[in-house]
């Protein structure tokens, strides 16, 4: 009887031991999948400060304003577009000069047409420029 | 007028527009202003034939080159006054009618032509400020294209030249709805070549004529020529305005003139 209670005793701690042993196994599989997964949580973030940081341009669009585009496009940006072809460069107080339209309106209509790629714009002191790039001027 | 460019256009070709441009600018002219006339029609340019008589040297620069960016438009700028023996200056700009530069022409970029209408802007402002022009006359191609699209957004006013023919009509038209109305441009017809009887119609009926045609096209009438077989058989060599001063066509186009100088 004494026998049989130490071999089922012994059983049971072999069993455990197991146990224990698959448990470890188990625990470290999932640290290395928390580990993997750490990384790739850190290449997405990286790749979206990539896409939204102004140190990583992404490719820029580039469409041309021509004539026959115009047509196509709404008459508060054609209005823009057309004092553009006038004045080399224009803050959106310039513009709203020519156009006679709020400085407020003329400023979302530019940035519109940046983001669309018809115009460009840069930083010269104080002031932001739009403008129409076109490659005969980048050739100059 | 001090400053004012006007484009003259249509939506076909035959309707007699290089007419009106040529004997509009040099009754201008006659009349002591100081005006330019430039050649738009790049890819059926008349003017060298039309002022043939009055083009002493060989050309050296066209509008093709200004545009281009190859020579000013001082240049490019002929001054045909003393020919034709005008009261003020009639300076011509030509466009090229080789058959190599209609070419290049017809395979520019949409690049090209945003340069194109930029260097119209810039020349228009050359024209006014640096060469005391006061009027500039653009003859333009007929139809939707880029000369004369570039044209109708660098101008003042339009007028767009037309007969009665229904496909002309149809064609201002459309042409009123889908260009000028989206530009926002002033713009008047003219109706041209209309049936020779109408010179002897009673003032109402040709004013019930002009009223028909602006119910029509709903936009300003500013003359009705009627057809003459002496200008239509006349030499594209010869310029009216200068030749036969006191013919009826230069009457209704004097009239055209003064009126298109109170509307702009």
């Amino acid at each position: 009887m004494a026998a049989k209670t130490k071999s089922s005793t012994l059983n049971t701690k072999l069993l455990l031991t197991r146990l224990v042993d698959a448990l470890s196994q188990v625990n470290e599989k999932l640290d290395s999948i928390i580990e993997l997964n750490g990384k790739i949580l850190k290449m997405q973030e990286e790749f979206l400060q990539r896409i939204t940081n102004k140190s990583y341009p992404m490719t820029e669009l580039k469409l041309e304003p021509d004539a026959l585009s115009l047509l196509s496009l709404p008459m508060s940006l054609r209005k823009t577009v057309m004092v553009l072809y006038k004045l080399e460069k224009a803050t959106a107080d310039d513009l709203a000069n020519e156009t006679k339209r709020l400085r407020a309106v003329e400023s979302a209509s530019a940035n519109q047409l940046v983001r669309m790629g018809y115009l460009k714009k840069r930083r010269e002191g104080r002031e932001v420029y739009f403008y129409i790039e076109s490659p005969m001027e980048m050739r100059k | 007028m001090k400053g004012k460019a006007i484009s003259i256009h249509s939506s076909r070709g035959g309707t007699g527009k290089t007419v009106i441009a040529t004997n509009l600018a040099a009754t201008y002219a006659n009349k002591g202003l100081n005006v330019a006339l430039l050649d738009l029609d790049f890819r059926a340019p008349s003017l060298a034939t039309v002022f043939s008589k009055g083009i002493r040297h060989p050309v050296r620069h066209w509008l093709n080159d200004v545009l281009d960016g190859q020579c000013t438009v001082e240049q490019a700028l002929i001054d045909v006054s003393e020919g034709y023996n005008l009261r003020g200056r009639l300076l011509i700009g030509l466009a090229n009618p080789a058959i190599e530069a209609i070419r290049n022409i017809m395979e520019k970029s949409r690049a090209w032509e945003v340069t194109a209408v930029k260097k119209l802007f810039s020349l228009r402002s050359t024209l006014f400020n640096d060469m005391n022009i006061d009027c500039c006359i653009l003859d333009t191609s007929p139809g939707v294209q880029y000369s004369s699209i570039n044209a109708v957004i660098s101008s003042d006013i339009s007028v767009i030249v037309t007969t009665l023919d229904s496909i002309d009509l149809k064609g201002v038209e459309n042409m009123l709805v889908e260009l000028y109305d989206t530009f926002a441009k002033r713009t008047v017809v003219l109706i041209n070549k209309v049936f020779p009887e109408t010179r002897f119609w009673s003032s109402e009926r040709q004013k019930d004529l002009i009223s028909q045609m602006k119910k029509v096209l709903k936009h300003p009438i500013i003359g009705v020529i009627p057809c003459y077989c002496d200008v239509l058989e006349a030499k594209r060599t010869s310029l009216l305005a200068v030749e036969k001063p006191s013919h009826p066509f230069l009457r209704n186009l004097e009239e055209v003139a003064e009126k298109l100088e109170h509307v702009i």
